[in-house]
Order: C-alpha cells, then sequence, then structure tokens
C-alpha cells in the first residue's frame, strides 16, 4: 500500500485586494501550501508509519508548485516523495479537470489505497476536490474525517457529524478530507528541511494523463456589491445604552 | 431540460425553488425513501442496511442521467458533496460552488472567498452546490427505484457529543464570538447576549477549529456557515474576508472589538471600541 496526499500551493486572498472592475490583484499575495493541507500530511504521515510505508505528496497546479522553494516546502512537512503537475494552463482548468488529473496521479502510483485531503482550500474553499477525485477514482468518498486506521480489509474513518461523530467501516480503498483539528500538523525542524532538499520529486505532463475537460469559460468578472453599511463608531461610557436604543430605532431589537 | 436534485436528507426546499426557477422537468434522486414534495419525479436509490449515505455514490451517478443543458443541484452538506462529485466525474462536468445566480449556461459565483465574482458559461451539464434550505411543501411523487453496485462500508459506531446541534441558518439573530474571547468559560458572556436578545451563539473559525471551543456547524465563514440573520453581533472578531464572506446579507451588524483598527468595524452598522468583557454585560443590562 501506498498513502497519497493531495494537496494546494495557492494564496491567500485575504492578502489579495479587488479592483472596481472585480478584476482579483493576487500579485502581493504569497502562495504556499494551502492553510489545512499540512493537517492532511500529517494525518497520512501517521498511517504511513502505522504501516511502515510510503506517503507521496500529489498536487496540480502552476508552474509555481514546482519552483525549489515551493517542493522542499511541501517535502518538510512529512513526504516521502512528490508528483506533480506544474503548468500555467492550470490556472484556467475546472474544478473537474483538476481532480481527474489527481486521480490520474494517484493511479501512477503503485499500490495507493488511500487519499487524504485537506478540509478545504484557501482560496475558494469548495469542499469538492475529495468528492471529484473519488468519483474519478471510484473510491468511496467521506469528508469531515477525524481520525483514519488502516484495518485487514480497508479503512476505518471516524468522521465528525451533526452532533457527534461517528465511526465508518470501509472495505478497499478510499479517499478521505480531514477536519482542520484531526491531527496537530508539526512545524518541520530544520534537519527536516534539510533533508527535504533530497527528496524525489516527479512531474507529469498533461498530455500523459487522460483529463476530463469539463470546460467552463469566464466571460467577466465583477466585483461584489456590498450592502452599504452604516459604519458608526459608538463611543463614551454610554456606548452600549446607545447601541441598544440605535437598534430598537432601526427595529432591528 | 432536466434539474436534478440530488437529495440525502430532506432538507432541500431551496434547490426545488432554484429548479423551478430554471424551468424544465425537475427529478430529484434520494438516497433511501425521501419525500421531497415539490418535483416533478423522483428516483430513489436504496441504502444496504447500516451503509452511510456516501456508500451510495455508484447509484446516485448511474441514476443522474443528465444530458448537455441539464442542471443538477445538491445541498453543501458533506454527504451530498460527495455523491455530487460522483456526478460530476461521471458526467465530466464543472461543479459551481458559492453560486450567486444560476441559468441556463451560465451563472455568477464567488471567486477567491468571496472577494470577487465570475460570471461563466458552460455548455455540458453542470453541476452545481446550493445551500439545501428547509423541507419543501406540496404534493410528492411516487418513486420509482434504481440501483447499481454501491460501495461497501458499514456505520459501525456513533457517539453523540453533550451538546445539542444548532440550526445558525434558521436564527434570525446570532452572537458569534471570536479570538477576543480569553477563554472557553468566557463563551457564557456571548451566551447571555443571545439569550437577551433571543438568538443563537455562533463563532469564527479559530474558535471552532484552531481552539475547539465551539462545534464546527457553529463557525460562520465561507467555508463554514453563510448566513444572513436580521441583526449579527461581532464580538472579538478581527473580520477577515473568509468571516466576512459568510455574512454579507446580514441585516444589522454590530462589530465589538478592543483594537480600533480591526477590518471588522468597516463591514459594521454599529461598532464599539473597547473591552468586550465590559461592553457585553452593559449591553445586556441596557437590554432589560
Amino acid at each position: 500500500m501506498s498513502v497519497v496526499v493531495a494537496y494546494k500551493y495557492a494564496a491567500n486572498p485575504q492578502d489579495a485586494s479587488v479592483g472596481a472592475d472585480g478584476t482579483i490583484d493576487w500579485s502581493r499575495a504569497k502562495p504556499e501550501i494551502s492553510e489545512y493541507d499540512p493537517v492532511a500530511i500529517q494525518l497520512g504521515r501517521n498511517v504511513a508509519d502505522a504501516q511502515g510505508t510510503e506517503l507521496v505528496g500529489i498536487s496540480v497546479g502552476t508552474s509555481a508548485l514546482t519552483h525549489k522553494m515551493a517542493t522542499r516546502n511541501a517535502l518538510s512537512k512529512g513526504l516521502d516523495r512528490a508528483l506533480l503537475l506544474g503548468d500555467d494552463g492550470v490556472a484556467t482548468w475546472s474544478s473537474t479537470k483538476v481532480a481527474s488529473a489527481l486521480a490520474n496521479m494517484v493511479s501512477k502510483i503503485e499500490g495507493a489505497d488511500l487519499l487524504i485531503t485537506g478540509d478545504s482550500s484557501i482560496d475558494d474553499g469548495a469542499k469538492m476536490t475529495s468528492a471529484l477525485a473519488a468519483g474519478f477514482l471510484g473510491w468511496p468518498c467521506f469528508q469531515e474525517v477525524t481520525g483514519l486506521e488502516k484495518t485487514d480489509e480497508g479503512y476505518e474513518v471516524t468522521q465528525s457529524i451533526p452532533g457527534g461523530t461517528r465511526t465508518v467501516s470501509v472495505v478497499g480503498s478510499v479517499v478521505v478530507a480531514a477536519t482542520p483539528e484531526a491531527v496537530t500538523a508539526k512545524n518541520p525542524s530544520m534537519k527536516e528541511m534539510l533533508a527535504a532538499a533530497k527528496k524525489q520529486v516527479d512531474t507529469v505532463e498533461e498530455a500523459a494523463l487522460e483529463l476530463a475537460e469539463a470546460p467552463i469559460s469566464v466571460t467577466g468578472v465583477a466585483k461584489p456589491e456590498s450592502k452599504v453599511r452604516k459604519n458608526v463608531l459608538l463611543s463614551g461610557s454610554d456606548a452600549a445604552v446607545q447601541l441598544v436604543a440605535a437598534l430598537r430605532a432601526d427595529g432591528a431589537l | 431540460m432536466t434539474t436534478w436534485i440530488i437529495a440525502a436528507e430532506t432538507g432541500v426546499g431551496s434547490l426545488v425553488e432554484q429548479a423551478r426557477a430554471l424551468g424544465g422537468t425537475v427529478t430529484a434522486v434520494t438516497v433511501g425513501n425521501l419525500p421531497i414534495a415539490g418535483v416533478d419525479s423522483i428516483v430513489a436509490v436504496e441504502l444496504a442496511a447500516g451503509a452511510p449515505v456516501e456508500a451510495a455514490a455508484p447509484s446516485v451517478a448511474g441514476a443522474v442521467t443528465a444530458q448537455p443543458g441539464d442542471v443538477v443541484l445538491a445541498a453543501n452538506r458533506p454527504a451530498e458533496r460527495v455523491l455530487a462529485g460522483a456526478v460530476a466525474a461521471k458526467l465530466g462536468a464543472p461543479v459551481l460552488t458559492s453560486v450567486k445566480s444560476l441559468a441556463a449556461g451560465a451563472a455568477q459565483v464567488g471567486k477567491a472567498g468571496g472577494i470577487g465574482l465570475e460570471d461563466v458559461a458552460f455548455d455540458g451539464p453542470v453541476v452545481a452546490i446550493l445551500d439545501g434550505g428547509a423541507q419543501p411543501a406540496g404534493e410528492v411523487p411516487e418513486a420509482v427505484t434504481f440501483g447499481a453496485k454501491d460501495y461497501v462500508a458499514t456505520v459501525s459506531a456513533i457517539e453523540q457529543a453533550e451538546v445539542e446541534a444548532v440550526n445558525l441558518g434558521a436564527a434570525q439573530r446570532v452572537v458569534a464570538a471570536g479570538r477576543g474571547f480569553k477563554t472557553k468559560d468566557d463563551l457564557d458572556l456571548a451566551g447571555q447576549l443571545a439569550e437577551a436578545i433571543g438568538g443563537e451563539v455562533a463563532c469564527s473559525r479559530p474558535l471552532a477549529e484552531g481552539l475547539g471551543w465551539m462545534q464546527r456547524d457553529q463557525y460562520v465563514g465561507v467555508s463554514g456557515q453563510v448566513i444572513a440573520p436580521e441583526l449579527y453581533f461581532a464580538i472579538g472578531i478581527s473580520g477577515q474576508v473568509h468571516h466576512t464572506a459568510g455574512i454579507l446579507e446580514a441585516g444589522t451588524i454590530v462589530a465589538i472589538n478592543n483594537d480600533e483598527t480591526a477590518t471588522m468595524f468597516e463591514d459594521a452598522d454599529y461598532g464599539i471600541v473597547g473591552d468586550l468583557y465590559e461592553i457585553i454585560p452593559q449591553i445586556i443590562e441596557a437590554l432589560e
């Protein structure tokens, strides 16, 4: 068996700005391993260690993904090796096409029977990559997963559900999306960062994969019309009284 | 055209409404026998005893025989996202999320945590993830059943947490707590304010996920609950875009923060700069 983790290299929208015409300016936002993906890597590391098997990271993104700093950063978090598709054309791919590439790449990893993703990505937060990749792999998928153990016939998955948790025994391979609190991701040590430079990174080209196009074209962008807020700042020792009076006057209370 | 609704529970009223707005026929594909009202037909996928909904993904994907021009709708809940992913993979269809509007062949979606909007166009069938809504009312058509070879998985244990699940989406008044609260016990203050205004307590993402002080279904933000209550208190919340994207449509927003530079004030109707530990009791007193 091999454990595979899919991660995303993306920038935080908090650091981006939006022009009046709706164009998003990412120039001041630095891409990094998406916020919740280190948790997925750590969870994968724990499962791989328990089984004495390898942990392979896969990712599909623009060419920045394959730059040395990016790959070292990902590998230092606990991956044994990485298989990457870095191509600037990916920026226009639908999430379905990206997931079909990830599923293709999982199939290229010998003995892979577990794919882990983070809860959601820092940029779009769609929570769909695990579900789509599972669809292409023909594997069951579980989201909001807090724990994972290998069993003789497959995996035992602990999943957060409204009002509690449940345990699901799965026969065969599985895709899971880990909750952010599933495990605590460790910060890599200096030794791990240095070792990351020597780990194996393979790349794959789009042409080598059989992809679902699922085309979608962007015909325009716009800046969201946010509700005009009053922006009234209340101060003084009776600010709370003023607030309640204002809310009552507005009919909000 | 046909609009397909994937349903693993009955809370799909908003999807039925959207499907009717698109026109054409509406078919619900349900996991188990669910009485989905207001649709033209129901295809029910049988779930093996003890199996989780997710195991039925192959049957659901088989039942949704969408053609170009068709739309497949699913609620933004974990099991239904999984079913929708299986359908999209089978159809080779794009998936729309953060959907602002949806029409035949075109949609407007939120991008990058809601800071931007994109108009998109597509030719083939499309899968759209929307808020599910309440249980739809009306006539329930008789279901036909469908089954394929599903995944083998069994729910072997369920553990209830000690807290009740809250339905933030239905709350008209919400008090949300953020990192400004120093300890879990201090959240009682937010609870007291919520009680005083007859509302629910919510939180920002770090309180639910980093600190684990609240339940996952209580955090408000683009990847959590997107809500539109009439009145929203953001207390001790800095106002990062991930959070504010979850309350864009809220009626009146009140921000309380000891940091006057908190961006939450920019998105608020009323703001008080100060110590939440002093201000919340003052508000409760003023309400009495």
